[in-house]
């Protein structure tokens, strides 16, 4: 008895992980020396446009933990309210210069701060004017069908409607434009495709955190 | 160390330990706690001319600072701090010292972020108390410096810094010259130049210039006769050790390789030359390589 429940509350797993008819999409992101990464967005744009529409953008956050924003990456549907909560004992002062959005955030703590709309397609790059070491990226996707890779370089889009994608990788390091990424594939629903992509990456180079007793920087 | 004062030691320990109580409540505030080691050797800690009289010594240097920006709109910020430091060397026990002190600064910035372009002034007041107690002195230090980081890579400022030293008075060695050898006041500036050269680390270059008082201790010398502005002993080094005040100029650099193994910390390798020139042709030349480590909470 016992046997047949869990055969049936797997197949109810199976059922519920895939809906039917949906394509499913694995990517897999390398440096050039083979090093799995993390943080790269996978983007897969439907050809057919009437596939990219999606009711009501999500809200999301981006966090500012330690004095960094977490995550350091954040990729956001078009539209997307961005909420910036600080869990610092310290105050915040949020700010991007990125033509994709141009926001301030005035110096704040806790949860106060009113979301950000992000209404244009483009890399966002977050700073903090008190502390000038942190840096964070939001990437504003055009197409809802997207991931970012964790630590060991996967990511995964799934419910996708079948069809024909350009599907393109983007990394804050990545050397080469995001346009050189780009590959056409049809997805369907008889299973995940897989994707590979390996990226040169420059080396990363960020405002330095502690600077030493006889430096000019923080505070 | 004269007697029924306390020793430098434990100036320090009670300090230390009054900073250490208070980190608790400062970790759930918005100060923000840092700690430094510093491990050198000076080859030539007495600032003397001739070699018979150069005196090379390593030091360890630790410090707790703990400091609260104030930020004050979009363009402006003050800072309150305070540091507690204690130095202790391997031969020369004498200089082995204490020092409290608070420092406030209003610091500007025209505009957002970290490449915009900046400038700070700054007071800073302090007290340092030596094993031998005759060096122990009020430190004032007033401070003007403006810079910007250029990019990721390259971090420019500059400083300009007053110093008084006021140390306790003492009576004349040698009648009709003052016997206040200690007290020193200076005027110094310093160019620097940062290049990151990936995430974590990054190399330092200053250029460094000084005028005013030095104290340069030597068996007695009649070259030397001619020129100090006070003169008085300095067990320190030796019973026959004397210390003259001049008027000098310094110039010098100082580079560095500085590497974070965590966002917290940063361990640096420092190199310091410099080359004074003093009244009377009195000149001398000093070598400073150290280790550095600090911490930032």
């Amino acid at each position: 008895m016992n046997r047949l429940l869990a055969a049936a509350a797997g197949l109810m797993f199976l059922w519920g992980a895939q809906p039917s008819g949906a394509a499913e999409l694995r990517a897999l992101v390398k440096d050039h020396r083979g090093k799995l990464i993390a943080n790269a967005v996978i983007l897969a744009a439907p050809l057919d446009a009437k596939s990219a529409q999606r009711a009501k953008p999500p809200a999301d956050a981006v966090d500012q933990v330690d004095k960094q924003f977490v995550p350091y990456v954040k990729p956001v549907f078009v539209g997307s309210k961005v909420l910036f909560p600080n869990s610092d004992h310290v105050r915040h002062q949020v700010y991007s210069f990125s033509p994709a959005k141009r926001f301030e955030l005035p110096l704040y703590a806790g949860t106060n701060a009113p979301p950000v709309v992000f209404d244009k397609p483009g890399v966002v790059v977050l700073g903090c004017n008190i502390h000038d070491w942190m840096v964070g990226y939001i990437y504003v996707s055009e197409t809802p069908y997207f991931a970012k890779t964790e630590s060991a370089g996967t990511a995964a889009i799934d419910a996708m409607p079948p069809g024909e994608y350009t599907v393109r990788v983007w990394h804050p390091s990545m050397e080469q434009g995001e346009e050189t990424t780009a590959r056409r594939v049809i997805l369907n629903a008889d299973g995940p495709s897989t994707l590979e992509w390996e990226l040169s990456l420059k080396p990363a180079l960020r405002v330095p955190r502690v600077t030493g007793s006889a430096s000019g920087g923080y505070p | 160390m004269e007697r029924g004062q306390p020793s430098a030691a434990t100036l320090g320990a009670i300090a230390a330990l009054v900073v250490l109580c208070a980190m608790p409540y400062a970790a759930r505030s918005e100060w923000t706690l840092g700690a430094a080691a510093v491990l050198r050797h000076d080859n030539n800690v007495g600032n003397a001319e001739s070699p018979p009289d150069i005196v090379g010594d390593s030091a360890i240097d630790a410090r707790l600072s703990v400091f609260q920006l104030f930020p004050l709109g979009e363009s402006y910020s003050v800072t309150v701090g305070g540091d507690l430091n204690g130095e202790a060397f391997r031969r020369l026990t004498g200089l082995n010292n204490a020092s409290l002190d608070g420092t406030i600064s209003l610091k500007k910035k025209w505009g957002l972020g970290a490449f915009a372009p900046w400038a700070r002034a700054g007071v800073s007041v302090g007290r340092s108390s030596y094993d031998d107690s005759y060096r122990n002195a009020w430190n004032y230090r007033a401070t003007l410096a403006s810079g910007r980081r250029v990019d990721e890579r390259w971090n420019f400022w500059a400083e300009y810094a007053f110093d008084r030293r006021a140390a306790s008075p003492r009576m004349e060695e040698v009648p009709g010259l003052s016997g206040d050898a200690f007290s020193q006041d200076s005027h110094n500036v310093a160019v620097n130049l940062e290049y990151s050269l990936n995430e974590n680390t990054f190399l330092a270059l200053s250029l460094l210039g000084r005028r005013g008082d030095v104290v340069s201790t030597t068996g007695e010398s009649e070259k030397i006769n001619y020129a100090p502005r006070a003169l008085a002993q300095d067990p320190a080094f030796g019973p026959e050790a004397y210390a003259y005040k001049l008027i000098g100029t310094t110039y010098g650099f100082r580079l560095g390789v500085n590497y974070a193994p965590t966002p917290h910390s940063l361990l640096g390798l420092g190199f310091e030359r410099l080359n004074t020139h003093a009244d009377g042709g009195n000149s001398y030349t000093k070598s400073v390589p150290e280790i550095t480590w600090d911490y930032r909470f």
